[in-house]
């Protein structure tokens, strides 16, 4: 006989589950509630509620200016990360070769380098070697950071998949660029698109790299966020926020619906 | 025949030459350019080796202080991750699917919004007049308003809801490996509930619970936009202390010492966490 688990747990595991979960999303519904309020001020609970903060970001050319900085930087970065990233999964997975096991840890190291050390090394090397931090010394940071999220989605989607596709092809006298392109890529297409996915939300939202590759007339939207937040904070960075996290929302489902969320655990 | 096999010992090489390449000048050669600015000299007779910054973290009690702080935080960061984050992947392992995507889901949100974001969500709640506050005014326990901004703790509560997913989806990777049916017959033999915990599931899922943890304290000694905008220019960590450095008052290589103090930190944390999860049979 099994002894029931003590009502007791049960109950207690309910309670512990939703204080955990209010821990965790608290803090993005203060955000996304202040972004409503009609106070000039961040304070609790809101006097009332309006639009004008969304009203405002609207007519502010430094968040329009960011925003658009934002999003040519997360999508230059995807490209760039896709094309140098897919390869390298595709040679990682297909083939046996010496020194594989190596090669892969190398394509993966920037995961476990902290990102604040490598920008770092990439503020000296820009700085040394160029002429300062630029929009181009962003996209490259943010190509090492994401490309190894590229390389995992894209593996592990060949790993799923029948090898023998593509030996067929080859036996059959297709020619390299005809294997690439009507079977391999069209192989990779829900792990590019889980990597771009991916990429596009961690050069959208770092602020680490961006913050130690600052250069003059180059202002993402987390680093104005940051400025604003270590300076006067007020409703307009909520708004702004606000509008990230539904991005993210609508990220995080597009993944679940491509590529299942249990795959990235 | 041999032109063919030529051929593909060759197709591996082109394929990975484009992202081995970048990652060598991209990745690799800032890593070494800041190990050897750390050693030189800066101001008037810049270039010349000297071990002088390695020296200043050691002499300066204000930069002793900061280290100290970081891994103290840090220490208590991951205990709380591993003490809130060890019953929540047990239950997400056992949940139902629904449940289970639920949980993901509220993990793997705020593990997707920018980190700038959610602090700015603490600051609201932690600050003077902020949430936090006026609940436990309106809950009658306390008369005057508080704020817990510009304080260990603030950092704490703010650092362990950025870092708890990351044990947790470690964790969750190896409690799935362990056979449902173990505990199972723990509970047949008539162990209880919390036997079963302690007996079979805590001993199995300590390569999980290790490597999530050895990752929660790695990332925690280096972050720093949080501890920057909770704790202030007063509580300053490490990782705050090296971007004042770099962007502030540019002592670069007083700064890049810093880093690879921390680097070196990091490594050692790193690497013991890669033969944990490599042991435990891969994905991380």
């Amino acid at each position: 006989m099994i002894a029931a688990t003590p009502r007791w747990v049960i109950a207690a595991t309910a309670i512990f589950l939703v204080a955990v979960g209010l821990y965790m999303l608290v803090p993005l519904l203060v955000v996304i509630a202040s972004s409503f309020s009609t106070s000039a001020f961040l304070v609790f609970p809101p006097p009332g509620l309006s639009l004008r903060w969304y009203g405002e970001i609207l007519g502010s050319d430094a968040y329009l200016n960011a925003g658009w900085t934002s999003l040519k930087l997360a999508m230059t970065t995807v490209v760039l990360s896709l094309a140098l990233g897919t390869p390298a999964a595709i040679a990682l997975s297909r083939f046996r070769f010496p020194g594989r096991s190596v090669i892969g840890s190398v394509f993966l190291s920037p995961l476990i380098l902290p990102s604040l050390i490598f920008a770092i090394g990439l503020l000296i090397v820009f700085s040394r070697y160029a002429s300062g931090p630029s929009f181009a010394g962003l996209v490259i940071g943010h190509t090492v950071i994401t490309m190894p999220y590229v390389i995992r989605t894209v593996s592990a989607n060949l790993a799923d998949i029948d090898p023998h596709l593509d030996e067929a092809a080859r036996v059959m006298g297709a020619r390299w660029w005809q294997r690439y392109l009507l079977v391999i890529l069209p192989q990779c297409r829900t792990g590019m698109a889980a990597g771009a996915f991916f990429a596009f939300n961690i050069s959208f939202d770092d602020a680490v790299v961006a913050l130690f590759m600052r250069a003059p007339n180059v202002e993402t939207l987390p680093m104005r966020i940051y400025s604003t937040l270590e300076f006067s904070p007020d409703p307009s960075v909520a708004a702004v926020s606000t509008v990230m996290i539904v991005m993210t929302m609508v990220l995080v489902v597009l993944l679940n619906r491509v590529f299942g969320l249990s795959r990235i655990t | 025949m041999s032109g063919d096999a030529r051929r593909m010992g060759r197709e591996p090489a082109i394929l990975l030459a484009p992202g081995l390449f970048f990652l060598l000048l991209a990745f690799f050669f800032p890593a070494i350019q800041l190990l050897i600015q750390s050693f030189l000299t800066v101001g008037a007779e810049a270039g010349r080796l000297t071990m002088e910054h390695y020296a200043k973290i050691v002499v300066d009690d204000f930069y002793a202080g900061v280290a100290l702080r970081t891994f103290r935080l840090a220490l208590v960061i991951t205990v709380l991750c591993l003490v809130i984050g060890f019953p929540l992947a047990v239950v997400i392992s056992r949940a139902g699917k629904l449940l289970r995507t639920t949980l993901i889901v509220l993990l793997i949100l705020p593990l997707m919004t920018s980190v700038v974001i959610r602090t700015f969500g603490w600051l609201v709640i932690l600050g003077p007049g902020g949430v936090l506050s006026w609940s436990l005014q309106q809950l009658g326990l306390i008369d005057r308003s508080i704020s817990l901004m510009h304080t260990e703790t603030g950092i704490v509560i703010a650092m362990v809801q950025v870092l708890l997913p990351f044990l947790v989806l470690t964790t969750l990777g190896s409690l799935g490996q362990i056979p449902v049916s173990l505990e199972e017959a723990s509970r047949v033999m008539g162990a209880g509930f919390f036997r079963s915990i302690r007996h079979v599931t805590l001993p199995l899922s300590v390569p999980g619970l290790a490597s999530g943890s050895l990752l929660v304290f790695a990332l925690s000694i280096s972050s720093f936009i949080t501890p920057s905008l909770v704790g202030g220019v007063r509580l300053q960590v490490m990782a705050g202390s090296i971007y004042q450095q770099m962007t502030g008052s540019f002592d670069w290589g007083f700064g890049a010492a810093l880093s690879v103090v921390l680097l070196i930190a990091t490594l050692a944390l790193i690497i013991p966490y890669m033969v944990v999860t490599s042991r435990a049979g891969g994905k991380a």
